[in-house]
Order: C-alpha cells, then sequence, then structure tokens
C-alpha cells in the first residue's frame, strides 16, 4: 500500500540525515549540517504525509481507526514524534550537532518497522479492546514521553562524549558539541517533558484500563515497566531539583531510565513470551 | 515526641525521612524489586512456575510472596516509607517553602540590576510624576504584591508573580499520597469478582478472585443475549451481552454491554472481560441402520434420555459430550443398551474422517472408537449445540475517584512545578540629564528563560508607554 511504500522510503531520507550530520561534524562544514536539516524536513514532512494516508486508507478499508494500533504503527509513530521534538530543539537551539545523536535513532525505529520480518505493515481492524476513546490519547502522551527521553539519551552521550574534549586533543567532532552548560540544561529540559508525558500516559491508561478491564491498575508487565521507568526518572529529578547533580551523574541515570523505556516498549514482549513458554 | 526521652529518638527517626537521599534510594530499590515481579510469574501464572523450581527454592520464593509480590507485606512496607518519607520530607520543608512565599525583598534592591544587559534599560522623556504614575500603572496591572520606594533621585518599583509556584511540588507529593490512600479504600472497601452467563440464563452469585470465595448480590444478573461479531479475517470485532438486572424478580434496568463500555447497578459495576462456549445438552445425531434395505435417520436426542433404537433391539442415550477432544472437534459418548446383555458404549466424532487419521492404530482397533460397534447400526455425529456464555469482570471500588483526583492533582502540580516560577521583578527609575533612565531587573526560582521572556515583554510595553518601538 502506499503509505507503507512511502514510509519505508523515509527510512532512508532519516539515514541521509544522518550521514549530512555526522559528515558536518567530522570535516566540519556547516553546509553539509543544512542539507541533514532539509533532509530531517523533507523526511519528517513525507512521514507526516504517509501517516495521515495510512489513516486515510484504514477508513477506505472499512476498518477506520487513528494508525496507533499495533507495533509497526507505533514504531513509526515514535519516529515521527522524535523527529518532530528534534527539528523544535534545533530550530530552538540553533544547534545542529544534536542532530547526529538523534536521528540515527529515528532511522533504526523505520528501519525496524519496515523491514523486520517478524513486524506487519498491514492495516488491521482493531479488537474490541482497542476500540476507545483513550486509544488516541494514551498513545500519544506515552510516545511524546518516550521521544523526549529518546532525546534526553541522545543528550547525555553527547554530554559524556564532550568530557573527553580538551585543548591538547584538539578533536573537530567533539569541539563541535555544544557546552556541558548547555547539553546539561537541554537534558533536564528533555527529562522534565518527558517526565510529564509519561505520567500523563500511565493515568491514560490507567483510566482506560479502568473502563476496559475494570481495574485501573493490574501490575502487568508492560504496566509495571512503565512504573519502573517513572521510579528512575523520578529519581533523577529529585537529584537534580534537590540535591543539585548535575552532569556526569544525571547523564548516566538518564541513560538508565531510557534503558527501562527501550524495555517497556521492546523487552515487555519479549517477557510475555517467556510467560507463554511457562505456561 | 511529648515528653522529653522520645524526642531524641524521634529525632532519629525525624532526621532519617526527612532526607531526600533515601527518597532516592526507595525509588530505586521500588524500581529493582518491581522487575522481580515482572520475571517471576505472578498469581494464576505461578502454579506452573513453581512446579519447575526446586523445593529449597520454592521455600524461599513462597515465604518471600515473590508468587504475589505487589501485595506482600514486604513490597507494601516499602510503600509505606516511601509515603512516611514523602510527608515528612513535605512537613520538614514546608516552613522554608512558606518563607520564600511570603518573603517581601525591599524594593530598593540594586543587586539584580548588577550586569545588566542594555536592551533593559532605556530613557525616556517627560516630567517625574507622570512617568512614575504610567509606570506604576502598568505595574499594578502586571504583578502581584506591587511596591515603591523612592531613594533621593532614585525611584523603584518591585512586584511579582507566580508565587504559589513553591507549593506546586506539595500537590505532586499531595497526589501520590491520594493515589495510594484510595488504592487501599479501593482494597478493603472494594471487591473484584468476575462470573459467567449462559446466555438466556441469570445468576446472583459471582466468584471472588482474591479468596475464589462466591459473593451474593442483591439483585439478579439475566443475560438475554450474547453476540460476537468477527471482521472478515477472523478477527473478533464486537462482543456485546444484553443484560437485565433483577430485584426481588422485578426487572429494574435492561443494559447493553460492551468491551469498554462498563454498565453499573446499585454501585456495582460490570465488564465485558471474555467469553465462551460449552457444549449444551442437544446432540444431533444420525444412524445408519445397515439392513438389506439401509435407512438413515436424523434425531436431535437429549443428552442422558434413553430412547428406543428404530428396530426396538434396545435403547441409546448420549453419555457425554465434548466441545473439543484431543484436537479432533466434537465428540459424544454412546451408550447402546441392548435387550438383553451389557452395554456397549464408544465415541463418535463430528469429523470422523479427520479423527480416523488421527488416531493411532490401537484405538482405532478397539470396540470404543467404533462407531459401528453395535450392529448393524452405525452412529454419526452431525453436531453438538453449543452454548455461549459471556464472561464478566464485576467490581466495586470506593476508592477510584480518590485515584482519579490524585492523578489530576499530580498533573497539575507537575506543571506547576516544572513550568511555572516564582519571578520577583525590579524597576528602577533614576532621573539623569538626558530623562529618565528606566530599567527592569528580576530573579527567578528556576525557568531562567521564562525570566529572560518576561523581563524582554515588561521592557517592551515600557518602551511603548513612552512611545519607543522595542
Amino acid at each position: 500500500m502506499l503509505n507503507s511504500i512511502i514510509l519505508s522510503y523515509t527510512t532512508f531520507v532519516y539515514f541521509a540525515a544522518f550521514m549530512f550530520y555526522l559528515l558536518a561534524m567530522v570535516m566540519n562544514r556547516e553546509i553539509l549540517a543544512r542539507i541533514g536539516t532539509f533532509a530531517s524536513l523533507i523526511g519528517l514532512l513525507a512521514q507526516t504525509v504517509g501517516i495521515i494516508l495510512r489513516w486515510v486508507e484504514s477508513y477506505s478499508l472499512g476498518v477506520g481507526h487513528a494508525p496507533l494500533s499495533n507495533l509497526y504503527e507505533s514504531l513509526v509513530f515514535f519516529a515521527w514524534t522524535l523527529m518532530l521534538l528534534y527539528m523544535i530543539v534545533e530550530w530552538r537551539t540553533k544547534n545542529r550537532t544534536f542532530g547526529t545523536f538523534v536521528t540515527p535513532l529515528a532511522f533504526l525505529a523505520m528501519a525496524y518497522a519496515s523491514f523486520s520480518p517478524n513486524i506487519s505493515s498491514h492495516i488491521q481492524p482493531l479488537i474490541p479492546a482497542l476500540k476507545s476513546n483513550w486509544l488516541i490519547s494514551h498513545v500519544i502522551t506515552c510516545f511524546f514521553g518516550y521521544a523526549a527521553f529518546a532525546l534526553s539519551f541522545g543528550l547525555s552521550l553527547m554530554y559524556l562524549l564532550k568530557r573527553l574534549d580538551s585543548e591538547e586533543r584538539n578533536n573537530i567532532f567533539l569541539k563541535l558539541i555544544p557546552g556541558l552548560r548547555i547539553l546539561d540544561d537541554l537534558n533536564y529540559q528533555m527529562i522534565v517533558v518527558g517526565f510529564l508525558m509519561l505520567t500523563l500516559g500511565i493515568i491514560t491508561g490507567a483510566v482506560w484500563a479502568h473502563s476496559a478491564w475494570g481495574t485501573y491498575w493490574s501490575w502487568d508487565p508492560k504496566e509495571t515497566w512503565s512504573l519502573i521507568t517513572w521510579f528512575i526518572y523520578a529519581s533523577v529529578i529529585h537529584s537534580r531539583m534537590v540535591r543539585g547533580w548535575k552532569g556526569k551523574r544525571i547523564a548516566i541515570l538518564s541513560m538508565i531510565g531510557f534503558a527501562c523505556v527501550l524495555f517497556t516498549y521492546f523487552g515487555v514482549n519479549y517477557l510475555a513470551g517467556l510467560h507463554s513458554y511457562a505456561k | 515526641m511529648v515528653n522529653s526521652k522520645s524526642k531524641n529518638r524521634s529525632n532519629v527517626i525525624w532526621g532519617f525521612f526527612s532526607s531526600v537521599k533515601l527518597t532516592i534510594v526507595l525509588l530505586i530499590i521500588l524500581a529493582i524489586v518491581s522487575i522481580l515481579g515482572t520475571v517471576v510469574p505472578q498469581e494464576q501464572g505461578a502454579a506452573e512456575f513453581a512446579r519447575r523450581l526446586n523445593p529449597a527454592m520454592l521455600q524461599i520464593f513462597t515465604s518471600l510472596d515473590f508468587f504475589d509480590m505487589y501485595h506482600s507485606i514486604w513490597f507494601r512496607v516499602l510503600i509505606g516509607c516511601l509515603a512516611m518519607n514523602l510527608v515528612i520530607c513535605s512537613v520538614d520543608r514546608f516552613p522554608a517553602a512558606w518563607k520564600r512565599f511570603t518573603l517581601r525583598p525591599e524594593p530598593d534592591r540594586t543587586k539584580p540590576f548588577d550586569n545588566l544587559p542594555p536592551h533593559q534599560s532605556f530613557l525616556a522623556q517627560g516630567t517625574p510624576e507622570e512617568i512614575a504614575n504610567k509606570v506604576n500603572k502598568l505595574f499594578q496591572s502586571r504583578y502581584k504584591k506591587t511596591r515603591k520606594k523612592e531613594v533621593g533621585a532614585n525611584l523603584f518599583f518591585y512586584g511579582e508573580r507566580g508565587n504559589y509556584s513553591h507549593f506546586g511540588v506539595y500537590l505532586v507529593h499531595l497526589s501520590v499520597l491520594l493515589i495510594i490512600v484510595g488504592s487501599l479504600v479501593g482494597s478493603f472497601f472494594g471487591f473484584d469478582a468476575y462470573v459467567n452467563i449462559l446466555a438466556g440464563e441469570q445468576i446472583d452469585t459471582v466468584m471472588l478472585r482474591k479468596t475464589m470465595r462466591p459473593l451474593k448480590l442483591d439483585f439478579t444478573v439475566r443475560c438475554d443475549k450474547f453476540t460476537v461479531d468477527f471482521y472478515e479475517n477472523g478477527a473478533p470485532k464486537e462482543y456485546r451481552s444484553d443484560l437485565s438486572f433483577l430485584v426481588k424478580g422485578k426487572e429494574m434496568a435492561k443494559e447493553k454491554l460492551l468491551v469498554n463500555h462498563p454498565v453499573e447497578f446499585m454501585g456495582i459495576t460490570f465488564y465485558q472481560a471474555n467469553y465462551g462456549s460449552i457444549p449444551g445438552k442437544t446432540v444431533r445425531v444420525k444412524i445408519s441402520c445397515n439392513t438389506a434395505q439401509p435407512t438413515v435417520i436424523d434425531m436431535k436426542v437429549e443428552a442422558g434420555k434413553s430412547i428406543a433404537l428404530p428396530g426396538g433391539e434396545g435403547k441409546f442415550k448420549v453419555i457425554d459430550v465434548r466441545g473439543d477432544i484431543m484436537k479432533m472437534g466434537q465428540a459424544a459418548l454412546i451408550s447402546v443398551q441392548p435387550n438383553q446383555g451389557k452395554p456397549v458404549d464408544f465415541w463418535v466424532f463430528k469429523h470422523g474422517e479427520m479423527a480416523r487419521k488421527m488416531l493411532p492404530e490401537p484405538m482405532l482397533k478397539s470396540p470404543k472408537f467404533n462407531p459401528s460397534a453395535f450392529k448393524p447400526y452405525t452412529f454419526f455425529l452431525d453436531g453438538l449445540e453449543t452454548k455461549f456464555y459471556t464472561g464478566l469482570q464485576v467490581n466495586r471500588d470506593p476508592g477510584v475517584s480518590i485515584v482519579w483526583i490524585g492523578c489530576f492533582f499530580m498533573i497539575a502540580g507537575l506543571f506547576v512545578t516544572f513550568f511555572l516560577s516564582h519571578m520577583r521583578i525590579w524597576v528602577h527609575l533614576l532621573k539623569t540629564d538626558q530623562g529618565m533612565k528606566i530599567s527592569a531587573a528580576g530573579t527567578a526560582n528556576k525557568n531562567p528563560v521564562g525570566l529572560q521572556r518576561e523581563l524582554e515583554h515588561l521592557t517592551n510595553d515600557l518602551k511603548d508607554l513612552f512611545g519607543k518601538k522595542g
């Protein structure tokens, strides 16, 4: 179908954007970074068209629903929120080096969605449990949270790399990364946005679970892992707000937090597999 | 805490629980132990897992409640510690927050004006009174707790905004407590049960999940109809139960129940959880008589009822029905009682051909699986009438509204804590030979970007007052 063709092409556009951003930093050529931004914008635009088209196509198939209902659609949406949030950050900070650390995540998500043999890109009708108005608000809040945490992960990585920078080393790549202070502030902002979105995501999920299953919390692995992620980022925020932790420690904690995000997203499927094996 | 002896001890406890280090440690411990419960199967799934453990491990696992860890004492103690920590931390820090909330610095502070960027000050023309009045008016409308002070040739204005943002974090902490209280109220005064109702039948008891004991309701629920719709690809589209609620035999309400659309009656909520089918009592059989003139008879028989064979050689009855036996589909156990002699029992399958291919050789030879075991008849199973039942989740949770209030407070509190700040703004008017020099400066407890934006807006509005384009 047209939408999945457009979306699979987006994968390559994001890869191209990543390459331009990376080359710009290695060769210290601003023009390449500009091309990277241009490619990212094209990719984001194409992806937006792809998602809308998928939505429209689902209606013409008679099973109309927002394209947020299975792993394929969620991966596509994740890449979309990540790129959208990244474009906002790039525009606000006027710095293009972040791109090198964020676009590969969007590319990987799209590549996994488009080319993994285990993921079907077919539009599937909604099963009764998913037929709820909470689907859209739950998925959107969760994925904006994930995207903010992914950006925070990229910023943490940049922070740890920037610490290696020194006069003697004289490495262009490291030199181009913005200062530690800026990275740290931006990282914290992303954690805050992500935390608020994750909280909203958990709450909308709880409201939905309450109307679908009769209980707002049932300690199912996905719920529990989202709570684990919440605990980790809550401790990051407390250590920063009250204890004044900064820099390296926050960067490392944020990376641990992102590992939890990834596990909440993908690892839980594997756990469910363990369960069915155990049965 | 009243007598002096215990004061020392309570100070130690207070000190322990008022530390944010403890909060961070507790949050990380909670995160780590929660992982355990996602790896070890909980509750229903636990039995199979437990069987594969060696006895010593099983002992450890059961004594530590690992199979239901989220409801175990030690997990609740951890949550309790977090709640205690949260309360004591909040109480401990409240006076400082109150001070920051009420503190009103002198209007003539000059420190905020150190290193003032040039775009935050400009010259205005006019009489000093006129200028002061205009600035004062703008200040009054824009900020709270405004004050002004004149020191020689200097006139200072002070105002602030967002002073309540100091309490955002208290709102968040309160929300966590509300959610914990709400869940406790739910577990003490609510229940969590399920029930299956066959279409056309009614129930007045449900099964509690926790204790597996029946619970009698004050009313009767009847399932008038149950329907399942499927998509073309075979995936389920909609489950729907038409329910009637009866009190003392009198119908009080009729509701349709769908997934995601629960129904409430007398404080108890019903959710469409699942459905299933069981073989009913009616069996459609075909009997062929292999005599000189073969005849085939179709009949509907009720399981358990004896029916005379067409030729009068005896009677037969269906003594067991199975919806699916060994993955070979529907089957019925038929027992033929001849007029004289022992009864002959054998299974007949709906998919006889398939069953014959799947059954191992020795079983095929056994009369137990031979539909022609009683000569001269051959029995065939046309089908079982299946009955659908609807599976309902039945709950009462009086704590849920407390949880929702908590959730709302949490979002509001986080928003205030993260995005609003207590801004203190000063404006300094200084008479000079070139005119009145107006400068604006400020401080904020967080969000320096927001403060910068506010100062820019203020300076622009001040410039507009005096006809200067920002």
